[in-house]
Parts: C-alpha cells; sequence; structure tokens
C-alpha cells in the first residue's frame, strides 16, 4: 500500500467517524427536544381543557340531580372547549369523543399503574405509546362534578412526528455519506497531488541506479519534498561528475598500459633477434660485436623506460617539500645536464632572482633535467643560436628555446604518456614520451601549475608556476 | 643469381639483425629506416623481389609505401608492432602479401619471405655452395659442373641446409622438414645421410656439427 493511499485511507476513516458522531448525536438530541414539546403541549391543552371544563361545570352550579339535565349541561359544558383530541368519560363510559377508540384501555385514571406518569399537583397522567398502529401522546385527569367524577382526555397522535424524525435521519444519514464521500475525495487528491514529486524522484532514482547519470529529477515544489529533490539532484550531481572522473582515469590508465606495450616491443623484438642471430649464425667478430652492441643500447634504453615508467606510477605518492635555495637547484640540474646538452652542441643559460624554493628538490630537479633535455632537443642538425634558458623568478620557472616549436593541434596533447610530436626523431634523441608526461605529474604534485607556449618555428616556453606559499 | 630484399625500418636494431640474419643466408639486402628515402631511391633503383616494410615510418608510412611497390610490381610484407586487425586487414586489403607482428621470430620470417617468393614466382631455385650448385626446381645436384646422385633424403637435408646457409638448423627441423614428420628416438640415420654428403661433395669442413644444436653449413 503506497503512502498517499494509507494517508488517505486514515483520513476518510477519522472524517467518518466525526460526521457519524455528530450525526447520531444531533439527531438524538432533535428527537429528544421535540418529543417534549409534544408532551408538554399534549399535558397543557389537557390541562386547559379539563380546567376550562371544571369552572364551567361550577359557573352553572350544576346541583340540579335530575340526570339527563345534567348530563346534557355537561356535555354542553365539555363541547364548548373540546376539539377532535378530547374526550370525555364517566365510570368507564364514553361520553364525549370524536375518536373511534376507548382510551381508558391504555390509561386507566383509577388503576394505580405504577408505570404511568402523574403530576403531583393537578393528578394528571400520561401515556405514550403506540395505540392500533399509530403514536399516540395521552394525557387525562379527574374532573369533579358534585358528586360525581368525570375523566377528561386529550389524545393526540403524534405518527406524524416520529414519521418526520425518521425522514429527518434519513436526511442526516445521506448527508453524512455525501460529506464523508466528498471529504475523502478531496483527502485522497490532495494526497496524491503531494505523492506525485515523490513519484517523480523515484523514477529519476531508478534511472540513475540503471546508469543514467545524467538524469535529475524534475520537482520544482517549494516544500520540503521539493527541498528534498534539490538534495537528490545535488548528489546526483556529485556522483555524476566522480563516475566521469572514474571513466577518464580508467581511459588514461587503458591508454597508457597499451603505451607501455607498444613500447616495449620494439626493443624486445631487437634483442630478440640479435640472441638469435647470435645463437645460431657464424657471424664475423665485427658483426657479433655490432649485435652485442644494439642488444647493449636496446637493454639500456629498456632501463630507462622502466625508470621512467617507475617514477610515473608511484609518484602519486605524497611528497615532501623543503626549502632549497634556487641557485642550487640550478647548478643541479645543469650539472646533470652538461654532458647530454654539450653532445647537441647547445648552450644552457640560467639567471635566478636568488630566492628559496619549497619543493621536493630531486623530483623539481627531475623535472627541470627533462624540461632542459626537452628544450635542447628542440634544435635541428643547421640550426644557429642553439640556446636554452633556466630562469627562476618569484617562484616561476621558465624553460625557453628557440626551436623548431610544436604545432598548435599537438599543444594539448604533449602532456599525454607516450605521445611524441614527432615520433621518429624523437627515437633517435631517446626519447620515450614519457619526459613531459613525467613533468605533469611532478607539476601536479607540487600544485603547481604548468604552462606551455609555442608557435612553429618561434621556439618553446614551459612555465612552472609554483604556489605561493 | 641471388634474391633481392628491400628493407625499410626506422628501428635500427631491428633493421641491422634482419639484415644481418637474410644476408647470411644468401639474399641481398638494402635497408632504409626513411620512408620518404626509401620511396625516393626506388626512382635509380627497383629492383626487388621483395620488400619488408614497417608501417609506422617517418616520412612516408608503410601504407603509402606500398603504391610505390605496386608501381614496380614488388610484392611487400608489412612488419608492425599495431596488433589491432583494422591495420592488418587494411594492409593485407591492399594488396600486401603478408604481414607479420612484433615480436618476431627470424626462421617464421623467412618461411614467410620463401613463400611470397615462391608464389609470386621470384624464388631463387639456384643455391650455392663452394662448386657444389643445387637446383630445387630440376632437382639436380652438380659438383664442378659434374652432376652427382644424391638419394631423395639427402637431397633434402642439403636443401634445407642450403636455404638457411650460415644459420644453424636443429636436428629436430631437419627431421621435421625432411622426413615429414616428428621423429622419435632414432636419429641416427640423420647421421648418415650428412656422413654420406659430406663424402659425396666433399664438405666435410662445409657441413659444421654442432653438438646437442645440429648442423650448419658454412660458407664465409
Amino acid at each position: 500500500m503506497k503512502l498517499w493511499q494509507k494517508a488517505a485511507a486514515v483520513c476518510a476513516g477519522v472524517l467518518a467517524l466525526v460526521v457519524a458522531a455528530c450525526s447520531v448525536a444531533m439527531l438524538l438530541y432533535a428527537r429528544h427536544t421535540i418529543l417534549d414539546m409534544s408532551r408538554e403541549q399534549v399535558r397543557a391543552k389537557q390541562r386547559d381543557l379539563a380546567t376550562s371544563f371544571s369552572e364551567m361545570t361550577s359557573y352553572y352550579r350544576l346541583d340540579t340531580d335530575t340526570g339527563p339535565v345534567r348530563d346534557s349541561l355537561v356535555d354542553y359544558c365539555f363541547s364548548r372547549f373540546a376539539d377532535e383530541t378530547s374526550v370525555l368519560m364517566r365510570d368507564g363510559e364514553t361520553l364525549s369523543s370524536a375518536l373511534d377508540i376507548d382510551p381508558s384501555d391504555w390509561l386507566d385514571l383509577d388503576s394505580a399503574d405504577q408505570d404511568l406518569w402523574v403530576d403531583a399537583y393537578s393528578g394528571q397522567q400520561t401515556y405514550e405509546g403506540r395505540v392500533r398502529g399509530r403514536d399516540v401522546l395521552m394525557a387525562a385527569s379527574l374532573v369533579s362534578v358534585r358528586s360525581e367524577q368525570y375523566a377528561v382526555y386529550t389524545v393526540v397522535d403524534v405518527t406524524d412526528i416520529h414519521r418526520s424524525l425518521a425522514v429527518m435521519a434519513l436526511i442526516f444519514l445521506g448527508v453524512s455519506l455525501g460529506g464523508i464521500a466528498l471529504g475523502a475525495g478531496a483527502v485522497t487528491l490532495l494526497m496524491r497531488r503531494g505523492a506525485k514529486p515523490l513519484a517523480a524522484l523515484s523514477g529519476a532514482a531508478q534511472r540513475i541506479a540503471g546508469g543514467a547519470y545524467d538524469v535529475r529529477a524534475d520537482v520544482t515544489t517549494k516544500d520540503e519534498i521539493g527541498a528534498l529533490a534539490a538534495d537528490f539532484n545535488t548528489m546526483a550531481a556529485a556522483v555524476q561528475s566522480r563516475v566521469d572522473e572514474l571513466t577518464e582515469t580508467a581511459r588514461r590508465q587503458r591508454l597508457f598500459i597499451g603505451g607501455v606495450n607498444h613500447e616495449f616491443k620494439t626493443p624486445l623484438t631487437a634483442i630478440l633477434l640479435h640472441t638469435r642471430l647470435l645463437q645460431k649464425v657464424n657471424l664475423t667478430e665485427d658483426e657479433k660485436a655490432e649485435s652485442l652492441a644494439h642488444i647493449e643500447k636496446q637493454c639500456t634504453w629498456l632501463e630507462r623506460l622502466t625508470q621512467k615508467l617507475l617514477k610515473t606510477i608511484t609518484l602519486n605518492q605524497a611528497i615532501t617539500k623543503t626549502p632549497i635555495p634556487a641557485q642550487e637547484l640550478i647548478d643541479r640540474v645543469r650539472a646533470s645536464t652538461q654532458q647530454i646538452m654539450a653532445d647537441r652542441n647547445v648552450t644552457l643559460r640560467t639567471s635566478c632572482d636568488g630566492a628559496s624554493l619549497l619543493v621536493d628538490a630531486d623530483l623539481m630537479q627531475s623535472l627541470l633535467v627533462n624540461l632542459v633535455d626537452n628544450a635542447g632537443k628542440a634544435y635541428d642538425p643547421g640550426d644557429e643560436n642553439r640556446t636554452v634558458w633556466l630562469t627562476v623568478r618569484d617562484s616561476v620557472i621558465e624553460v625557453c628555446d628557440a626551436g623548431r616549436g610544436i604545432p598548435a593541434e599537438a599543444i594539448g596533447r604533449v602532456f599525454e604518456p607516450f605521445y611524441m610530436v614527432d615520433k621518429s626523431r624523437s627515437k633517435k634523441h631517446g626519447g620515450s614520451g614519457l619526459g613531459l608526461a613525467l613533468v605533469k605529474q611532478i607539476a601536479d604534485a607540487h600544485g603547481a601549475r604548468l604552462e606551455v607556449h609555442s608557435a612553429p618555428g618561434a621556439g618553446t616556453t614551459f612555465r612552472v608556476e609554483l604556489p605561493s606559499t | 643469381m641471388k634474391n633481392r630484399i628491400l628493407i625499410v625500418e626506422d628501428d635500427e636494431a631491428i633493421a641491422s639483425a634482419v639484415k644481418l640474419n637474410l644476408q647470411v643466408a644468401g639474399y641481398d639486402c638494402a635497408a632504409f629506416d626513411d620512408g620518404r628515402q626509401a620511396a625516393d631511391s626506388l626512382l635509380a633503383d627497383h629492383a626487388y623481389d621483395l620488400a619488408l616494410l614497417d608501417i609506422m615510418l617517418p616520412g612516408v608510412d608503410g601504407f603509402a609505401l606500398f603504391d610505390h611497390m605496386q608501381k614496380y610490381n614488388i610484392p611487400v610484407i608489412y612488419i608492425t608492432a599495431k596488433t589491432d586487425s583494422a591495420s592488418e586487414i587494411r594492409g593485407l586489403r591492399d594488396g600486401a602479401e603478408d604481414y607479420i607482428v612484433k615480436p618476431f621470430d627470424m626462421l617464421t620470417l623467412m618461411v614467410r619471405i620463401e613463400k611470397v617468393l615462391r608464389r609470386t614466382g621470384r624464388l631463387n631455385t639456384v643455391y650455392r655452395v663452394r662448386d657444389v650448385e643445387l637446383n630445387s626446381e630440376t632437382r639436380t645436384v652438380t659438383k664442378a659442373g659434374q652432376p652427382v646422385y644424391l638419394q631423395p633424403l639427402e637431397f633434402g637435408v642439403l636443401l634445407m641446409l642450403l636455404k638457411y646457409k650460415n644459420m644453424t638448423v636443429t636436428r629436430e627441423q631437419l627431421m621435421t622438414e625432411v622426413w615429414g614428420y616428428d621423429y622419435v628416438g632414432e636419429t641416427r640415420v640423420l647421421d648418415v645421410k650428412i656422413f654420406s654428403l659430406r663424402k659425396k661433395l666433399d664438405l666435410g669442413d662445409a657441413i659444421r656439427t654442432l653438438p646437442k644444436l645440429g648442423y650448419r653449413l658454412e660458407e664465409r
């Protein structure tokens, strides 16, 4: 059972209970009041009748004993006040009545019936009940005329009142049921509308679980559910960006592994071929030496590649920064690039503002050696003015050359592992395609900004901006 | 007449190994490490029986170089580090005879070279060592111009040694190739054939026995 259905059912139940209780209470009260009023009316009427009859008979001083005269006088006196509800009896004999019943059958004034209601002052008695299929109210009292007792009855048919009460009850029932139905409908509608954003939220959650990470819940209500939806969307965005990040990492790693595989294949093939050559072919001493030289070169190359790979892979760990004078760092870089720069006939010029840098000295040296080595390869054999500049100023390190530059379409990719702008030229210089990837990793580990500015024929500048301390 | 093979491979170490191997086996080889240079050289000299082309080349890549080869009717075998089938399919659909993926084994490459040469009718059928000549087409052997009769198995062993001249051929390779099955156990029959070859053709010192390895026909 859904939440909105539960809420609607509970609301409808409570509504029904309240309406029913109110209806019953009002109905009972109305019935009580109406019947009380009717009773009081009947009693008052009978009292008036009896009093008027008694006074009139005493006015005429009915002192004659002669039966017929007296009887007709009594009859006259009674008829002056009687209507269709009045009955006059004497000794169980009906003297005047417009009714076809004998009221003394139900209300006998002579018998002391305990069940009957008796007014202590007037001696008036009342009966209430069903007479021949009709609801009837009777009131009666004795009136003395000379020595004789007359019973004066007022009998009122209240069947219509009872029927009206029944009709009223039916109307109440109808109105109550209608009210309950309307109320329940309204509550249901409200609850369903309230639950709709929840359904939208649930749908969005399911689609996200199914892998559609770009789905958002389209809920704009201004209530708690709207707030929940906003939080949900924030969470979904966080999940999406994390998933994208992981996917990108996985893609880069796949490319990296593919690159490693490819880079290892060529030197391994060469080593394998030369080893077999030495094993199986009767080579001259010169040929043997050449073959061995090839094997040694390829092994050295593999060794370097492995070193760089290892560095690239293990660099993700935390680094330890210590202050080092910029000049000392520059001297170390110059020392480790001296031979290779001399071989290429390239001059390294450095300048420094004497500041101290807060870096991991070994890693930063490795970064700068890579950049300087890279810049040294930027010159073609015929180029003049073969210089690489290394400058340190205000936590900004720049390595510039005036070499061939990097084509615009390649600039975005130079930091990718195994990417080489010109593969064969790079290989001739012993490039692995990992140098700049390593530079990028070291810069990232330092939280430094790494930029490259270059134009074909106009040289290249690599700029490392260390975070200000 | 030796078969001439063009090698275009930018990795110097691989190129030199392949070249050395093919040369000692009796092929003439020319090697280039740049696609552009290789293409230009064809203008002056294109008398090659086969080309081994690397696909990733500086200057002009292997696929582009293929068009130059077709102009001179030179069959092509690609040497590639690309294992993805897309480039293999492209290479073969364009009409290359075969391809081989790095790292490869030299004997495998030589078998493929021989197959391509035979298929294109360029395989040199005359092998020589000293004054001995073997024609694999007519199945005749001469020494100093005079015909020498060899038993079929002797002929097979000599052909195998000549094909891989200067290279060690293992006993297993000889047994499989000449006898046609994995000969287990008695390999004295091979020693007998070698003995009679040495005697009949006076190749006592040219056919070298390499203990535990096999035999090598040397001519340097």
